[in-house]
């Protein structure tokens, strides 16, 4: 075992066999956001032997204060997150494979990709592609692990197929508003915290020491000291449709997806998300508001502007994002609003 | 009685970290929608909820002296 790693082989949870086994895993992460960026960092330090990271976006100055692998330089050349990332994590570990995909983590890439995966983090900002990631985490036995932030509030939990409930266990349907960062702003600490219960608990499977895995679900916030952790032992839902014994993974199905299509002969896309429900617009607008954007509405829709892209908003969800023809782009830009 | 914690945007809609209600014999689904209609909260179904640091389902019921807390899953990352 080389130098490099030794301060890590001297901690007794890991050792010269842990390390081995930390070299010899395979490790995806969906999304390259702020929680993406910090988990592959920490992952590629610790000395993983290869690792997936997945994005469908493109470095933006507002990454900058908390997307600890981007530069100004990622920025001005508007750099794929993903091949921004790979840049930086073989600069920071050449033994280690790095592997990056520019692209949306639909359902069928994510069964794509899991194929002799070890360990899945959370690193999206939307519950579809989480709920899509526990759908093929049952499917294909491989353990993940949930973690998400808004402001200084932040939580993690994770889950090990046939031993823990899982994500569709404890929200049953996908939440219609989450809140996200574009909506309720974030601080870094917030993002390192999630980052470092994330990685703790990768490094705990990596290394097969499954009984140090939490069983809790964690929650915390940073500026109102709270800390919490809840027991879920009670918390499996013996009818779920992702892990349950009549499992079908409804979140792996073309229907329960969010829908998007260039409108012919416009220079727009439209949204229809997956689950039907009604928003609060007002809520919505006084938050697009304090944010500084310019929101024109009525009872019916709520009209933003960002930026390039103008994005119309209806009551049951669905949305038409004016100025581009790229749906991945639309459908990145829908997200980060409504979650 | 019952004390009812709240965590992030939650906790700004109430304006309380905490309040103390009688909730004994309700269950959670009944105790959000309450709360719901008197705090004018955001819809409150995917909002999970402990009893006592224990993960709760909808339907179950809340005893006298049991501590309740709302966590809001969000999706930021
Ligand atoms: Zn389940």
């Amino acid at each position: 075992m080389n130098e490099r790693y030794s301060r890590q082989v001297l901690f007794p949870g890991i050792g010269k066999e842990g390390q081995a086994k930390i070299s010899s895993k395979h490790v995806l992460i969906i999304g390259a956001g702020a929680l993406g960026s910090g988990s592959a960092e920490v992952l590629t330090r610790a000395g993983v032997g290869k690792l997936t990271i997945v994005d469908r976006d493109y470095v933006e100055a507002s990454n900058l204060q908390r997307q600890q692998l981007y530069t100004e330089e990622d920025v001005a050349e508007k750099l794929p997150k993903a091949a921004a990332a790979e840049k930086r994590l073989k600069a920071i570990n050449s033994d280690v494979k790095i592997i990056s995909i520019i692209g949306d983590a639909t359902p069928e890439l994510l069964e794509d990709l899991v194929v002799g995966v070890d360990v899945m983090l959370d690193a999206t900002d939307n519950f579809e592609t989480r709920m899509a990631m526990n759908d093929v985490s049952q499917k294909y036995k491989i353990p993940w692990i949930y973690g998400a932030c808004v402001g200084s509030y932040g939580m993690s939990f994770s889950m090990i197929p046939g031993k823990t409930p899982c994500l569709n266990c404890l929200l049953r349907t996908i939440p219609l508003q989450g809140m996200t960062c574009d909506t309720g702003g974030i601080i870094s600490p917030t993002v390192q915290m999630v980052i470092a219960h994330q990685t703790a608990e990768a490094l705990k499977m990596l290394v097969e020491d499954w009984e140090s895995v939490r069983t809790s679900f964690v929650s915390f916030d940073l500026w109102r000291n709270q800390y919490t952790s809840m027991k879920m032992s009670k918390a499996k839902f013996p009818g779920c449709l992702s892990c349950g014994d009549e499992r079908t993974y409804p979140f792996l199905d073309h229907e329960n997806m969010t829908k998007t299509t260039v409108l012919c002969g416009r220079d727009t896309v439209q949204i229809r998300p997956s689950i039907k429900g009604e928003l609060s617009l007002d809520r919505l607008a006084g938050q697009l508001n304090s944010l500084g954007y310019t929101v024109k509405g009525n009872p019916y829709l709520l009209s933003v502007e960002m930026g390039k892209e103008r994005m119309v908003i209806f009551q049951d969800g669905r949305a038409l994002i004016h100025g581009t023809k790229d749906l991945t782009h639309a459908k990145s830009i829908y997200q980060r609003i409504l979650g | 009685m019952n004390k009812v914690l709240f965590f992030a945007h939650l906790r700004d809609a109430v304006g309380e970290e905490f309040l103390t209600v009688n909730a004994s014999g309700k269950t959670v689904a009944e105790l959000k929608a309450e709360l719901s209609a008197k705090y004018n909260l955001p819809k409150m179904e995917t909002i999970m909820t402990a009893i006592n640091e224990e993960f709760a389902s909808h339907d179950e019921v809340i005893r006298d002296g049991d501590e309740i807390a709302f966590i809001p899953p969000v999706s930021g990352g």
